[in-house]
């Protein structure tokens, strides 16, 4: 009987626990959202000086941005050849969304956009592999012609395009839409 | 379909009390006809008698299923109900000229051990005995419906909408009220499935149900704070009390979506030793491809739905057991043209006329989708006493799993965006104490209880709603006095609420907590009048209030899907509704119907307003909402009438109004359902050969464009155009034409029900205001659906 007695304690016990004293909400799982692009990087390299790099970084871009090193500061007729880079530091471990776009290049496309439209003119230097008629430009890597001095600002917006990629923004819908501001001296 | 305090039974008494004034002198043609039923089976009782005192006449009910006691003077009768095994049943029946007079369905009760169960079971349906204003679907207008969502099945009932999110998740509305602002009580248990998300539906089996009840206005006291819209209440069948096995099969299939669904359920119940034990088991299958609008398919709008559930019962004299246990479980394609990465893609979207991406016909189901999971366990005692009433005491636990998967642009991962799991416990103890009879007639009928939850939510991924521990208790008593044309209903409660939400501070790592907790006390005052046999007054006053939850307190993020930043605010005070409502029905010879007007005023109603400042994330600027209160109103009416031109030929028209404000900002509300009017007509055909209860119907719906939508306005925001109010002003008008077809033919011994049904019949193009993906598509074209339900019986029935 008393083999009984405690078996029923025991049980009811475990019950209470399993109800009561659970308390796996008080451990907060940190936020990861996997499509984030936390981190913008344009790095623009002189073509007739290599030496010559900027960079330029927007941070934060799936909270609250931070622009203080995202300024682009250029030289007025210069040619540079561009790399842009996407980073999610959202998840752990840090995804590298630029090496993930060029596995998928069929499907996304980098539309950069100066305002105004004067100021820069920009060149996509990669392709896709879509078939004819195809293959379109990705964006990855471009070539950007300053003009005059002035300042002004260059749009980047990433498309997703899955199945429906024609070369122009329209299909599809954006991952990321940002503006580096541009200095052109 | 409405139910008073009083019985079904007792009102048809009253009304063939009236039909006695017509009653006069002449020749003895009439015809007494009717079914008898096992209020346990539901079935009718083949060889049961009908038997009238004064003329010593009597007649069997026969295999189709009706007993007719012909040439019958005008005059009063007494009538015996009797079968084999059951309790007789004597009440009284007017005849008057009429040739043909067809009364409710007589149902006896089992006349054995079986007894408490019977008790039990009106116990059960107690809300039934509640003076608010409410409507049910039971029977052959349930059987219409299968195959249905919830929030699609209960649109027949006037004064409810949906909420939609393309054509595979609807939420009920009650009165312009949804979410969080409804209770739907699964099985007797307080459905918690995150219901505060606009785009999660109800994770109900409408198969379960043998009947839905819907209780319209404040109903808090009895069913918990919250319910200022309104209670679902989801019941299903009785237990068998007879021994024996049986059981339903249910098939539909549907030509848009070419969707099928096979529902089954067995159930039996134990003889001799085992008298007491009764079991079911139920199950339901559904796959839906891609619906299909009247000009082109809706991309990956699939859904697959698996159910299943299991119940035991044993009753031993004045005491019962109940375990239950169901799970739904459920995978939801979300249309692929409604999910746009910004602002700008949005109004692309909304500028197109038809969506991009126009595949054909299939059943594939990707990203973006919902799977959900549902679990229910249900454990309830009761012990009655002849003196001290019914005492019942139920506790469950739910846990829902919802996870959804967005569209994936670059990143690969298998993960959900979202994970959330909500565990919930619920106790309650129910007193019902037993009629007590005071010596000038009255009566006096009512019960009190204790309600008890807690919750856990778990998040995992994006950040939508907090982890958090909550805990809630109430208290609750509601007398009813019945005397004559008289009765009064007066409920009290008292609840309280304690919610604390865990955090991360990102930037340290620490965790971090925030607690609230609220009380409040409310009451409801009602009467019934019955103001001629035929005519019943019924209204009510009701206060109700809802705590804020988690969502209005700290939603903070990007919510994609409605291509909106929405802000929490955790200084929110609770909701606080004042309800008044007043219902006249009539239940006259031809002419039948309810007209109910409601008067809901909401202090402190809680809703997203837009921010004059949008958000900038990756994507581009979002408009931001905030959740702010003020003060609103929802007055409506709901109008039901049927009128039989001839006794084969019915016109019925039910029809909805609502009128809702925010008088605080002197603005309309967004997201109220527009005014609809339902009509139809249905002619009976005399039964025939072997086929019975044949009908066809056609209907018409109408649904007014609201007008009463705040004005969708736009101005500059970085460089963008940022649209406040709503992103594009509400659709046009539609009418939708409809058909239905059906009768029961007799399969060996089974009776077969057949119902052939058409939907949008004329294809018509059309956009739903209360469809949240009515920016991107139109709604379903045509339907061709064919339902069949049968019921079976496994071995001999003792």
């Amino acid at each position: 009987m008393k083999q009984i007695e405690k078996q029923v304690i025991g049980l009811v016990c475990l019950v209470l626990v399993a109800i009561g004293c659970n308390r796996d909400e008080q451990h907060v799982s940190p936020t990861g959202d996997n499509e984030a692009v936390t981190t913008a990087t344009l790095v623009l390299t002189n073509k007739a000086v290599p030496t010559e790099i900027v960079t330029a970084t927007i941070e934060n871009l799936n909270a609250t941005v931070d622009f203080t090193r995202a300024t682009l500061n250029l030289r007025a007729n210069t040619t540079y050849r561009g790399e842009i880079t996407l980073l999610n530091k959202s998840i752990m471990p840090t995804l590298d969304a630029t090496e993930e776009i060029r596995d998928l290049a069929n499907e996304h496309l980098f539309v950069y956009t100066p305002t105004p439209a004067s100021l820069l003119t920009i060149t996509p230097m990669d392709k896709d592999t879509n078939p004819a008629p195809g293959p379109y430009p990705i964006g990855l890597t471009i070539e950007i012609k300053t003009g005059t001095v002035g300042t002004g600002k260059l749009n980047v917006v990433l498309r997703h395009q899955p199945g429906s990629k024609n070369g122009t923004p329209t299909p599809g819908t954006s991952d990321l839409d940002t503006d580096f501001p541009v200095v052109v001296k | 379909m409405r139910k008073y305090g009083t019985l079904g039974v007792i009102s048809w008494l009253l009304i063939s009390t009236i039909t006695a004034g017509w009653a006069q002198s002449g020749t003895c043609t009439a015809i007494l006809k009717g079914r008898i039923v096992g209020q346990d089976s539901q079935e009718p009782l083949l060889g049961s008698t009908a038997y009238i005192h004064e003329l010593k006449a009597g007649a069997v009910m026969d295999t189709s299923g009706y007993f007719r006691l012909t040439n019958l003077c005008p005059g009063k009768y007494t009538v015996d109900y009797q079968f084999v095994g059951y309790k007789t049943v004597t009440l009284p029946v007017v005849v008057t000229r009429d040739t043909l007079i067809t009364v409710p369905d007589i149902q006896l009760v089992p006349d054995n051990q079986m007894l408490q169960e019977v008790v039990v079971t009106e116990h059960r349906s107690e809300a039934q005995q509640l003076l608010q204003t409410q409507s049910s679907i039971s029977g052959a207008a349930l059987d219409q419906t299968r195959g249905q969502s919830l929030g699609e099945s209960l649109k027949t009932i006037t004064g409810l909408y949906s909420i939609q999110t393309g054509p595979t998740i609807s939420k009920p509305v009650i009165h312009g009220l949804y979410s969080n602002r409804i209770i739907i009580l699964n099985n007797g248990i307080r459905q918690e499935d995150q219901q505060w998300g606009t785009e999660h539906a109800p994770q109900v089996d409408q198969f379960l149900a043998s009947r839905l009840t819907v209780i319209k206005g404040a109903a808090s006291i009895r069913y918990g704070s919250d319910a200022i819209g309104g209670v679902i209440l989801v019941e299903p069948k009785e237990m068998p009390a007879r021994s024996g096995i049986q059981g339903e099969v249910n098939l539909v299939g549907a030509t848009n979506g070419r969707m099928g669904v096979a529902s089954g359920m067995i159930e039996g119940a134990f003889a001799k030793k085992l008298t007491g034990l009764s079991w079911r088991l139920q199950g339901t299958l559904k796959r839906s491809g891609y619906i299909k609008t009247p000009n082109y398919f809706l991309d990956n709008t699939s859904y697959h739905e698996t159910n299943y559930s299991g119940d035991i019962h044993y009753q031993y004299k004045n005491v019962g057991i109940e375990a239950f246990y169901s799970q739904f479980d459920t995978k939801i394609g979300l249309f692929t043209g409604a999910q746009v990465g910004s602002l700008s893609d949005l109004y692309a979207a909304i500028s197109r006329p038809e969506p991009l991406s126009q595949p054909g016909f299939s059943y594939a189901l990707d990203r973006p989708y919902q799977a959900v999971k549902h679990d229910l366990l249900k454990i309830r005692a009761y012990y009655h006493t002849a003196q001290g009433g019914v005492v019942t005491a139920t506790f469950a636990r739910q846990q829902n799993t919802r996870q959804e998967y967005d569209y994936l642009s670059f990143s690969g991962l298998a993960n959900p965006e979202l994970s959330l799991k909500l565990v919930t416990h619920t106790a309650d103890l129910v007193w019902e104490h037993r009629d007590l009879k005071t010596p000038g007639g009255g009566q006096w009928s009512g019960s009190a209880g204790f309600n008890g939850i807690t919750q856990k939510n778990i998040r995992q991924y994006l950040f939508l709603i907090p982890n958090f521990r909550s805990y809630g208790a109430g208290l609750f008593a509601i007398e009813r006095y019945a005397k004559g044309r008289v009765t009064l209903e007066a409920g009290l409660r008292y609840d309280y609420r304690w919610l604390r939400a865990y955090f991360l501070n990102e930037v340290t790592s620490q965790p971090y907590n925030t607690t609230h907790n609220w009380q409040n006390a409310n009451g409801s005052l009602g009467a019934a009048y019955q103001l001629r046999p035929d005519l019943t007054l019924t209204a009510n006053l009701s206060t109700a209030w809802r705590a804020p939850n988690v969502a209005d307190l700290y939603s903070n993020g990007l919510h994609q899907s409605a291509v909106a930043y929405e802000i929490g605010n955790p200084t929110l005070k609770p909701e606080q509704a004042y309800n008044s409502n007043a219902v006249l029905a009539y239940s006259g010879h031809r002419l039948s119907g309810e007209v109910g007007f409601y008067n809901n005023l909401i202090n402190n109603y809680i809703y997203l307003k837009p921010d004059s400042v949008p958000i900038i994330r990756q994507r581009g600027a979002f408009p931001a909402y905030t959740y702010t209160q003020v003060r609103a109103t929802f007055r409506g009416i709901d109008a039901t009438l049927n009128y039989k031109i001839t006794p084969q030929l019915t016109l019925t028209t039910k029809n909805s109004l609502l009128f809702a404000y925010n008088q605080t900002e002197r603005n309309y509300l967004v997201f109220i359902p527009p005014n609809r009017s339902d009509n139809s007509l249905r002619y009976d055909l005399s039964q025939g050969g072997k086929l019975s209860d044949v009908y066809i119907s056609a209907s018409g719906l109408y649904v007014a464009r609201q007008n009463r939508a705040p004005a969708v306005t736009t101005r500059q925001g970085d460089g963008q155009v940022i649209f406040t109010g709503d992103f594009a002003p509400p659709p046009p008008a539609y009418f939708l034409l409809g058909a239905e077809a059906g009768f029961t033919v007799q399969v060996g011994a089974h009776p077969l029900s057949v119902i052939l049904s058409g939907t949008n019949l004329a294809n018509t193009a059309y956009r739903d205001y209360l469809n949240r993906f009515r920016y991107f598509a139109d709604e379903p074209g045509r339907s061709i659906i064919l339902k069949l339900r049968l019921p079976i019986s496994v071995g001999k029935q003792s």
